[in-house]
């Protein structure tokens, strides 16, 4: 047995310490690390029926990969542009909706860590309610709002801006306003946190140094929240890139976003290897982007999830 | 100081704008379970019912959908909660070359997509069950297993959060303490550790209930024989709305509000209590602090008790209340507006037929002049020049025929606008 196992097991007792060992291992190897590990490797593999896995085609290939590039083989078009398409698109997208709520959500973050008082504590529960509804129903209610007698239509028309109502879920209004929605707590929170422990001593010294408040922020208070920022961006842009109820709820009949493609393969088509291939490059282009933009902007994996 | 003000007030409206955007929808929501038409508005107000609370729970599939939460749940609580606290431990103890790994590991499942360990999930243990030689189905391939254990891949890692933050202020001294006086390690950590874990235990089981309760991006793909009340809610919702979901929105809303007021009123009253346990002298610390009255002070539990009250009357009211001549009323109304406007739509066909005639008689190549050529919107006829020439032409068109302005064609097809465009 090698010295350090027998130093945990000394210190935390045989059963107590096999248990500990048990739950971790269960846990980081048999849910976390074998799981993608299997996932990866079912990608590269064709779709056969059941009784031909193991047999002789079962054989690796790339098959997976070409198609979401090159789409079907003697397809009329030399890229698969849709699926393509709706790939980028959900990059993009997703990359919006984390700006947009980091926009709307910093100065509330702000003014809930640096303010004190009873109502503070009025504000936080507020905040919190919403998010312990489902976010199934949550986008339900959107879509109330949004729809072609929603409150908004109703009001827009009713005010003469529009003649007509006008069609938000067509025109993806409702479902970047939906994704904005459902992950605002996880941007303010992180936030929060971090300007929560922000001495106010350092933002009145740099006022009484004539620093007008856009300086103020951005040499100040953006620099020490850095860590809450980026955590919060990493967790919006991950969860609504991979977000799947919002856009089959809010989404047009036309757009689709990537994990719809993905849903489709594994439902509609039961091609399980394209949609293990397809969320492994979900997975591997989100993690990479956010391991870019940490690189960029310096901030350490460890302070993810503070 | 102006300045200051201005601040001051831009600050309140967006804080306005800001609740309104986060707790408007769910407002808007809850009204529409209480109006009457079957398809959820809030506008126009018909009549006040409580018909699709009923509604709701006759449905066998939502409450089948919540039984099948509630096991999910449970078996999610026990196995996050237990793998989170051995994985928080572990952390305070491991080798520190590995910390930053074994920390990237555990913390990895919050930052993959749900959708990812579902399939993650899936494709696992049917290999799994594939390797051992098991049919399609032994207890790994039932929808059951593989949603708590999708689940629990990253409810775990929520629930280690929660814990090491607790584990972080406490002394090992104590547990060496209690093996010097000779407990045994299980022991130590039942009678010394626990106890002080206790309150972090039990806010990482209700969080981990609350995101299972919810989740739907992994339970999808694992849900199999088995779907939860968020699939099933997903399901209604995708394939047609009724205002029976809003009810059930509505209930967990208020059960939510009720949540968070019992908590809050809880945390006011334990503060009231030690802040009067500071003041108290040696006299009646010794003897019984005066513990002051519940709702006294406490905005928290005074929301709570016009909560309940308000509660009890709903339900009261709801048990005698019946909306059946309200809509009675509601949909005569409205039989009598569709009739007025067919017999406007009447009169117009047949005066418009008379001046055509007349109009054709006076000048007969002027019917055949040409469609506008700034027609090229995709609406086509609803800007068109009848539209503005003769408004309530417009309006009977949209209240006999309302989809017909949606069409891609407009009112180009419609009779009437050639009959309009020669007069």
């Amino acid at each position: 047995m090698p010295s350090f196992l027998k130093e945990f097991f000394n210190r935390n007792g045989t059963l107590m310490g096999s248990l500990m060992l048990g739950l971790v291992l269960f846990w980081t190897v048999g849910l976390i690390i074998l799981p993608q590990l299997s996932m990866l490797d079912f990608s590269f593999r064709p779709n056969l029926p059941p009784p031909e896995i193991g047999g002789p085609k079962d054989i690796y290939t790339l098959e997976n990969y070409k198609y979401l590039i090159y789409g079907p083989e003697g397809g009329s078009q030399d890229y698969n542009a849709v699926d393509l398409k709706v790939f980028f698109r959900t990059l993009v997208a997703a990359v919006c909706v984390t700006l947009f709520n980091l926009i709307l959500c910093y100065p509330i973050a702000y003014y809930l860590g640096q303010t004190k008082g009873n109502h503070i504590r009025v504000f936080a529960l507020m905040l919190i309610i919403p998010y312990w509804i489902n976010e199934i129903l949550r986008a339900f209610a959107l879509r109330i709002i949004f729809g072609e007698s929603g409150v908004i239509n109703t009001l827009l028309v009713g005010s003469g801006i529009f003649d007509t109502p006008f069609d938000f879920i067509r025109n993806d209004i409702a479902l970047y306003a939906g994704l904005g929605y459902a992950y605002i707590l996880l941007m303010i929170f992180p936030i929060y946190n971090v300007i929560e422990s922000l001495d106010h001593n350092q933002i009145e010294a740099a006022r009484d140094l004539g620093a007008p408040w856009w300086r103020i922020h951005k040499r100040v208070v953006i620099p020490y929240a850095k860590p809450g920022i980026s955590s919060g961006c990493t967790m919006v842009f991950m969860l609504s890139a991979g977000a799947l109820a919002a856009p089959q709820i809010l989404g047009g009949p036309s757009s689709l976003w990537f994990t719809q493609l993905i849903y489709q393969q594994f439902n509609d088509n039961s091609d399980w290897p394209q949609g293990a291939a397809y969320a492994i490059v979900l997975l591997v282009t989100c993690i990479l982007l956010v391991l870019a933009l940490m690189r960029v902007f310096k901030v350490n994996m460890g302070d993810i999830g503070k | 100081m102006t300045s200051d003000k201005i601040i001051r007030v831009s600050i309140w409206v967006y804080l306005g704008i800001f609740f309104a955007y986060l707790l408007g929808p769910l407002v808007i929501m809850s009204i529409t379970a209480f109006n009457s038409p079957s398809f959820p508005r809030a506008t126009p107000w018909e009549c006040l019912t409580f018909e699709w609370f009923g509604a709701l729970f006759q449905d066998e599939r939502i409450l089948n959908g919540i039984k099948n939460s509630i096991l999910v749940g449970m078996g999610t609580v026990v196995l996050s909660v237990a793998m989170g606290l051995a994985g928080a431990l572990m952390l305070t103890q491991i080798w520190p070359k590995l910390r930053a790994t074994y920390y990237t590991i555990i913390i990895a499942p919050i930052l993959i997509p749900g959708v990812v360990i579902g399939i993650s999930t899936l494709v696992f243990w049917d290999r799994i069950n594939r390797m051992l030689g098991l049919g399609a189905d032994s207890f790994l391939s039932n929808g059951l297993f593989l949603t708590i254990i999708g689940q629990s891949t990253f409810i775990a890692s929520y629930c280690m959060l929660v814990l090491v933050a607790r584990l972080q202020r406490y002394d090992m001294a104590l547990t060496e303490a209690a093996l010097d006086l000779g407990a045994t390690h299980a022991q130590a950590f039942r009678k010394v550790l626990m106890p002080f874990m206790m309150p972090a235990i039990l806010s990482a089981a209700v969080l981990a209930f609350l995101a299972s309760f919810e989740n739907y991006n992994t339970t999808t793909f694992t849900f199999g024989e088995y779907p939860t009340l968020t699939i099933e809610l997903a399901q209604k919702v995708r394939y047609g709305i009724t205002p029976a979901i809003s009810a059930l929105a509505f209930m967990i809303v208020a059960l939510t509000v009720f949540f968070a007021l019992v908590n809050e009123a809880n945390i006011k009253r334990k503060a009231m209590i030690a802040d009067a346990r500071k003041d108290a002298t040696v006299g009646e610390l010794a003897g019984k602090i005066e513990v002051p009255g519940l709702i006294s002070r406490n905005p928290a539990a005074i929301a709570l008790i016009v909560l309940l009250i308000g509660t009890v009357t709903v339900i009261g009211s709801a048990m005698t209340y019946s909306p059946d001549q309200c809509i009675a009323n509601v949909q005569e109304q409205k039989r009598l507006e569709t009739e007025k406007r067919i017999q406007e739509l009447r009169d117009r066909r047949a005066k418009e037929s008379a001046e055509k005639a007349a109009a054709e008689g006076a000048e007969g190549g002027a019917t055949q002049t040409a469609p506008k050529p700034s027609n090229n919107s995709g609406f086509g006829g609803v800007f068109a020049p009848n539209t503005l020439q003769n408004e309530e032409d417009g309006a009977a068109d949209e209240g006999v025929a309302g989809s017909s302005n949606n069409s891609g064609f407009g009112n180009v097809f419609d009779p009437n606008s050639i009959g309009n465009d020669s007069n």
